[in-house]
C-alpha cells in the first residue's frame, strides 16, 4: 500500500510539473501582457513611456523568456511563495483565499442538496422502473440534465429579476450581497445572502441532480439483475431491505469514486455561472485573471485545480479499496 | 457503421453468421424501437435540412434570379461570400436586390427566400413591399415580420438562428470527429502496447484533462491571428478527446486478452491489422456513446464560448452569440434569451438522447429480455 502510494505521488508530481509548465507556456504566449492590457483598458490616454515599460517589465520578471520565468516561479513555489497579483498587488494566496468562500458556499450547498435528493430519486426510479411515474420523473431529470446551466440561469433571471420585479417573488440579479448589506442586522445579513444564493444554487444543483440520480439508477439496474438479489428475494427478504441493504450497498463503489471526482468542482466554481450572477468566486477570479493576464494568480489557480484533480483521483482509488475488499494495491 | 457488419469480415468469421443478423443490424433494429432516440434522430435530421436550406428559408438575396439574360444564385453567398457573382458588385447592388433588380433590368425575375430577413444586417423600411423596417432596441418584440424578435441593432433573430443552425451542426460533427480520431488512436495505442507507451500516453491524457479547458481553448485560439469558426472546431476537437481515449484504452486492455486476438496473433497478423480489424470493431460500440455525448458537449462548449465573448467572430451568427446579446441588453429583451436558449437546449437534448439510445441498443448487458 505504501509502495503504491509513493508511486502514485511521484507520478502525480510529474503530472503537476508538466501541467504547470504547459499552462505557463500557454498563458505567457497569449498576446498582450498584464502591463499593456491593464493600462489601455483602464485609461487609453495613459501612454507608458518605453523606459517605464522596461522598468516595470523587469520588476515583474516579464523581461525574461517564459521558460526561464517558469523555473523562477517553480523555485519560488518550493519556498512556498506563489508571488503577488499584478493587478491587486496582494499575495496570490490572499487573493485566492478571499474568493474561496463564496464559491464554497455555493458548491457545498449544492453538493449537499444533490446527495440528499439524488439517492432517493435514483432508488425510486429503479423500483418503479417502467411505470408511468418513473418515466415522467426520468424524462424530467433528463431534460434538466440537457438544459445548459447558463441558459437556465438567464431564463431564471429574466423571470425572477426582470418579470417579477417589484413583487414578493423578486430575486436579486447581481452579486452576493444587497447594497444595504452593512446596515442589516445579523439575521438580515444571513437572509440577504441566502436570497442571493437561491438562483445560483438552483443552477448549480439541477444538472448534477439528474446526473447523480441517473448514476444511482444505472448502477442499481446492473446490480438488481445479479443472482444474489434473486437469492435474497427468494429467501423472503422484504423489498425495502433488498433495495437498501443488498442492492444499494453494492453500488457504493462507483458512487464513492464519484465523490472523489467531484472534489475539484467544490472549489473550482463555474466560470460561466459566476460570471452571469457576478458572484465573487473562483470561476470569476479565473476569468478576470485570464482577461487581465494576471499570470501569478492564473498559475496559483492552475496549481490548485491540478492538485485537487489529482488528489480527487487518488482519493477515488483509495476509497475503492476501502469500500471493496476485493481491490488491493499491495 | 455498415462497413463493419459480418459480410465484410473474413469468411471464417462470417460463415456461421449468415442465418442471424449482424451486431450492427441488430443494434439498429433495437435503436429503431426506441421512440425517444428515433425522434431525436429525426430532429437532428430536421436541423440538417434547415442548415442546408438556410439561405432559402431566411435571407435577402434571391435563391435564383434572371438578370440581364443569365441565371444567378445569389443566396449561395450565405454559404461562402465568394460564391456571389461579381456582377452584383459591379452593378452596385449594395446587397439590396429587390429594388435594384427591377431598376436595372425590368425584365428580370427572382425567387426570394420564405422570410425576407437578413442574419447579418437590419432590414430597412421599403426594402420589401409591405414590410416595415425592423424595430430596434426594446421595440424588437416578436411580431408578424420578426417571428423571434430583433436584436438591439434590429437584426432579425429568426434569420440569425436559421443561419446559426449550420454552425451548431458543424461544430458538433467536426470537432467531435477530430476528438474521436485523436481519442481512438491514443487510447488504442495505450491499451494495446501497454508498458512505457501506456505510461506516456496516460500521462498525456491526464495532463490534458488537468489543464483548465478555458485556458487551453483561449490560448490555442490566441495563436491564430484571425480566428474563424473552423479554428474553434479544431480547438474543441483537440481538447475534447480525453474521455474517448480513456474508454478506448480500457476496451483495448480488455479485448487484448481475448482468444480471438491470441488467435489472430498466432496466424501472424500484424499489429496494426489486429488493432484496426480485430479489436476496434469490438471496442467501437462502447466508444460510440461518449462520441454522441461529445457532440452535445461540443455544441454546449461553443455556445458557452460565444456567450463569454470568445466564440465565432461577429458576422457568424451562432446561437450563443444571440444569447450573449440578450445578456448584454440587460435581460430586458427576453426573446433574445428564450429562442436561442430553447434551440441550444433541444439540440443538446437530442444528442444526449441519441447517445442514450446508442448505449441501450449496443450494450449487450442492457438488452431487453435478459432480466
Amino acid at each position: 500500500m505504501v509502495h503504491y502510494l509513493i508511486r502514485r505521488l511521484m507520478i502525480g508530481a510529474v503530472t503537476l510539473i508538466l501541467v504547470t509548465f504547459l499552462v505557463y507556456a500557454l498563458i505567457r504566449n497569449m498576446p498582450g501582457t498584464p502591463l499593456t492590457l491593464d493600462m489601455t483598458v483602464a485609461d487609453p490616454s495613459v501612454e507608458i513611456s518605453p523606459e517605464n515599460l522596461k522598468r516595470m517589465e523587469r520588476n515583474y520578471g516579464l523581461d525574461k523568456p517564459w521558460y526561464v520565468a517558469y523555473f523562477k516561479w517553480l523555485g519560488n513555489l518550493g519556498r512556498g511563495d506563489l508571488g503577488h497579483s499584478f493587478v491587486e498587488h496582494k499575495p496570490v494566496t490572499t487573493v485566492i483565499a478571499t474568493r474561496v468562500w463564496p464559491t464554497l458556499l455555493l458548491s457545498a450547498t449544492s453538493l449537499f442538496l444533490v446527495y440528499l435528493l439524488s439517492v432517493p430519486m435514483g432508488l425510486f426510479t429503479t423500483v418503479r422502473s417502467g411505470h408511468l411515474d418513473e418515466r415522467a420523473l426520468s424524462l424530467t431529470l433528463y431534460m434538466l440534465y440537457s438544459l445548459p446551466s447558463f441558459v437556465a440561469a438567464l431564463m431564471l433571471l429574466v423571470l425572477f429579476a426582470v418579470k417579477l420585479e417589484g413583487t414578493a417573488f423578486e430575486l436579486p440579479m447581481y452579486d452576493m450581497k444587497g447594497q444595504d448589506y452593512d446596515q442589516l442586522s445579523m439575521f438580515g445579513k444571513v437572509g440577504d445572502v441566502l436570497k442571493h444564493m437561491i438562483l445560483p444554487v438552483t443552477c448549480f444543483t439541477y444538472g448534477s441532480l439528474a446526473y447523480f440520480s441517473r448514476f444511482v439508477k444505472s448502477n442499481m439496474e446492473e446490480v438488481i439483475r445479479q443472482d444474489y438479489i434473486r437469492t435474497a428475494r427468494a429467501k423472503g427478504v422484504g423489498p425495502v431491505r433488498v433495495i437498501w441493504h443488498h442492492a444499494f450497498r453494492n453500488t457504493m463503489i462507483p458512487f464513492v469514486t464519484l465523490i472523489g471526482l467531484t472534489l475539484p468542482t467544490l472549489l473550482s466554481g463555474s466560470v460561466i455561472l459566476e460570471q452571469i450572477f457576478t458572484w465573487p468566486g473562483m470561476g470569476k477570479l479565473f476569468f478576470e485573471s485570464l482577461g487581465r493576464r494576471d499570470y501569478p494568480v492564473l498559475m496559483g489557480l492552475t496549481l490548485m485545480f491540478t492538485i485537487l484533480t489529482l488528489l480527487g483521483q487518488l482519493l477515488a482509488d483509495f476509497l475503492y479499496a476501502v469500500v471493496d475488499p476485493r481491490i488491493s494495491y499491495s | 457503421m455498415t462497413q463493419s457488419n459480418p459480410s465484410s469480415k473474413p469468411p471464417s468469421q462470417a460463415s456461421d453468421a449468415t442465418a442471424s443478423r449482424g451486431f450492427w443490424a441488430e443494434a439498429w433494429v433495437r435503436f429503431r424501437r426506441r421512440k425517444l432516440g428515433m425522434t431525436s434522430l429525426c430532429f437532428v435530421g430536421l436541423l440538417a435540412v434547415i442548415a442546408i436550406l438556410s439561405p432559402a428559408i431566411a435571407g435577402t438575396k434571391p435563391i435564383v434570379c434572371r438578370y440581364k439574360g443569365s441565371l444567378y444564385f445569389p443566396a449561395m453567398a450565405y454559404f461562402n461570400s465568394r460564391w456571389e457573382n461579381p456582377i452584383f458588385y459591379r452593378d452596385k447592388f449594395y446587397k439590396r436586390y429587390p429594388e435594384h433588380l427591377k431598376e436595372k433590368d425590368p425584365d428580370s425575375w427572382a425567387i426570394y427566400p420564405l422570410v425576407f430577413q437578413d442574419p447579418y444586417r437590419r432590414v430597412k423600411e421599403g426594402e420589401w413591399e409591405g414590410q416595415p423596417g425592423n424595430p430596434t432596441g426594446a421595440d424588437g418584440v416578436p411580431n408578424r415580420h420578426n417571428w423571434f424578435g430583433t436584436t438591439q441593432a434590429g437584426v432579425d433573430v429568426f434569420a440569425q438562428m436559421v443561419h446559426g443552425t449550420k454552425i451548431a451542426l458543424l461544430i458538433g460533427f467536426i470537432s467531435t470527429g477530430i476528438a474521436a480520431v485523436i481519442g481512438i488512436i491514443v487510447g488504442a495505442l495505450a491499451g494495446y502496447f501497454q508498458g512505457w507507451i501506456d505510461i506516456l500516453l496516460s500521462r498525456l491524457i491526464e495532463v490534458v484533462m488537468c489543464i483548465p479547458t478555458l485556458i487551453l481553448i483561449l490560448a490555442l485560439m490566441a495563436i491564430v491571428e484571425d480566428p474563424k469558426i473552423w479554428h474553434i472546431m479544431a480547438v474543441l476537437g483537440a481538447t475534447g478527446w480525453t474521455g474517448i481515449a480513456r474508454l478506448t484504452r480500457g476496451e483495448f486492455l480488455k479485448h487484448k486478452q481475448a482468444e480471438f486476438v491470441t488467435g489472430a496473433r498466432a496466424l501472424g497478423t500484424g499489429r496494426v491489422r489486429i488493432m484496426w480489424r480485430h479489436i476496434l470493431p469490438n471496442a467501437l460500440a462502447p466508444v460510440l456513446v461518449p462520441i454522441a455525448f461529445g457532440i452535445a458537449a461540443a455544441i454546449l462548449m461553443e455556445s458557452a464560448l460565444s456567450f463569454l465573448g470568445f466564440g465565432a467572430p461577429p458576422p457568424n451568427p451562432s446561437w450563443g452569440t444571440t444569447l450573449n446579446a440578450g445578456r448584454t441588453s440587460n435581460l430586458q429583451n427576453w426573446w433574445l434569451i428564450l429562442f436561442p436558449g430553447i434551440a441550444i437546449f433541444l439540440t443538446v437534448l437530442a444528442y444526449n438522447l441519441i447517445g442514450e439510445a446508442v448505449q441501450a441498443s449496443t450494450d449487450p448487458r442492457l438488452r431487453e429480455g435478459t432480466k
